[in-house]
């Protein structure tokens, strides 16, 4: 099981979804992945879809205007 | 002022503060006040909601400080343009639309106390928002408008010319979009 | 955030270093509130109506920024992620308005008034199709249009900051190519207003059949890719 973590501050939409997407595809079933945010669109769509995809998703607030969105590959 | 600071996240942790000021709304909530406020503006101010027009008339006045002019330029030249180039401003409606718009906005992200200034991190950042910034103003004056005054009020106005824009607008999303993953990613 | 960490169910190593808490914001918002009033309350001074379209430009940015609502992602992710969750809610604010709008200038119509906004209605021509096609490009590069760049500015993007100090740039340099627009390629479009062709009732009904299609095609290439996604 792996972890990797994707710095994705200072990006806007689309940027850090579709990095996330392409980072998901490389990772087995099991890993996590954490994706850094600090656009709040991106701390909405980006849950939006993994979610839809089936995937375990969690929103973590770290700091003011900065978020964590944890992925578990599920599938 | 720690402890002021610790009353303060006490009332933005609340409950009744995280589902009101705090948690986005769905998207459909949006989609329904902004449809609501897009009718009071056109019954109250007799026009739809616009937001780059207001973009020429700040880079006439930018222009006519360097010491330019735009007079004889035929996108200025009608009496009510010149009249609203002389105005300048400050009594100038739909500037103080977009103000608002940043105001509002800033507003929304203090309230949730979820502000961050966000530094340029490379130079393809800079070339794309140089590069899109100019083909938006461009596109926006030959097309009569941009997403808000072609394309939202202009659908909602009946004006064959919303849908006209909207098919060359996803046209152009989706080449923009390849350029982006290519170029600017 | 322990709230979120206790009920946590994805396993992860706890590598994290600790982060210096920021203050909390809620003081500033205070401020921003209360600079806001004043200057709403100013602006009223002068008479001149400018107050009303401050406080709606607050409302718009407000709603915006809370429900992120973006109509670029509306144009640009049914294609680059397959999903049209914001194209539907765009079409739904599509036909609200089209209901309202409606509603006020057949109102005005009917008692014999000037129909309000007939300002938007404009002609197409080709410039329609090249306006809306650089407008589509530079709003996905630069990661929003107008009403979003505005947003993100207030979110305090510079990148943003940026695109729209020159979106004003190339706004004045298409206000400086519009009489050539104008003169060699507006002119030869026509404003089409619906109702004129298909009388108010008809192009109500017939503009709200579109977009209920486009929404349910929406709805449908959605599920679609969702699945092939999935495989």
């Amino acid at each position: 099981m792996k972890e990797v973590i994707l710095d994705c501050f200072g990006e806007a939409c689309p940027v850090p979804l579709v990095k996330a997407q392409n980072k998901m595809k490389e990772m087995a079933v099991g890993d996590v992945l954490i994706v850094q945010i600090d656009h709040s669109c991106a701390m909405k769509n980006l849950p939006d879809w993994a979610r839809g995809e089936g995937h375990n998703v969690e929103v973590e607030e770290t700091s003011e205007g900065e978020w964590e969105v944890i992925i578990e590959k599920t599938k | 002022m720690s402890q002021l600071q610790e009353f303060f996240k006490k009332i933005t942790g609340h409950p009744v503060y995280v589902k009101w000021l705090k948690d986005a709304w769905p998207y459909i909530t949006g989609a329904v006040l902004l449809s609501l406020f897009q009718i009071v503006t056109l019954a109250t101010t007799g026009n739809p909601w616009g937001v780059s027009g207001a973009f020429a008339n700040w880079g006439a006045w930018i222009l006519e400080a360097l010491g330019g002019s735009v007079d004889k330029w035929y996108y200025f030249a009608s009496e009510g343009a010149q009249a609203t180039l002389n105005a300048g401003f400050l009594n100038n409606p739909d500037s103080w639309r977009n103000v608002g718009i940043i105001v509002g906005a800033l507003l929304a992200v203090l309230l949730a106390s979820q502000f961050k200034i966000k530094k340029i991190k490379s130079f393809r950042q800079v070339i794309a928002a140089v590069l899109g910034g100019l083909l938006m103003g461009y596109g926006a004056r030959i097309g009569f408008g941009c997403n808000i005054g072609a394309l939202f009020s202009g659908i909602a106005s009946l004006s064959l010319s919303g849908w006209v824009f909207a098919i060359f607008l996803f046209i152009g999303a989706i080449i923009g979009s390849k350029l982006l993953v290519k170029f600017f990613m | 955030m322990s709230e979120t960490e206790t009920g946590s169910s994805i396993r992860r190593s706890a590598t994290r270093a600790p982060r210096k808490p920021k203050p909390n914001q809620l003081p500033f918002a205070l401020i921003l509130l209360v600079l806001v009033i004043a200057g709403a309350l100013l602006l009223n001074r002068q008479g001149n109506g400018i107050a009303w379209y401050f406080v709606t430009g607050l409302v718009f940015g407000y709603i915006l920024q809370r429900s992120r609502f973006c109509f670029t992602a509306s144009m640009r992710d049914p294609y680059l992620t397959g999903s049209t969750q914001l194209t539907r809610t765009v079409l739904a604010a599509f036909a609200i308005t089209t209901i309202g709008f409606a509603a006020i200038k057949y109102g005005a119509f009917r008692a014999g008034q000037p129909i309000p906004g007939q300002g938007f209605v404009v002609p197409i021509s080709f410039a329609t199709v090249i306006g809306a096609f650089l407008f589509g490009i530079g709003m996905v590069i630069a990661g929003g249009c107008a009403s979003g760049t505005l947003m993100r500015v207030g979110e305090g993007f510079f990148m943003q900051m940026l695109s729209m100090t020159f979106f004003v740039v190339g706004s004045l340099w298409g206000a400086h190519d519009f009489g050539w627009w104008k003169e060699h390629v507006i002119n030869k479009g026509k404003a089409v207003f619906l109702p004129d062709v298909f009388g108010w009732f008809g192009a109500v009904v017939i503009q709200l059949a579109v977009i209920w299609m486009l929404y349910m095609a929406a709805e449908k290439y959605h599920e679609a890719k969702a699945s092939a996604g999935s495989h």
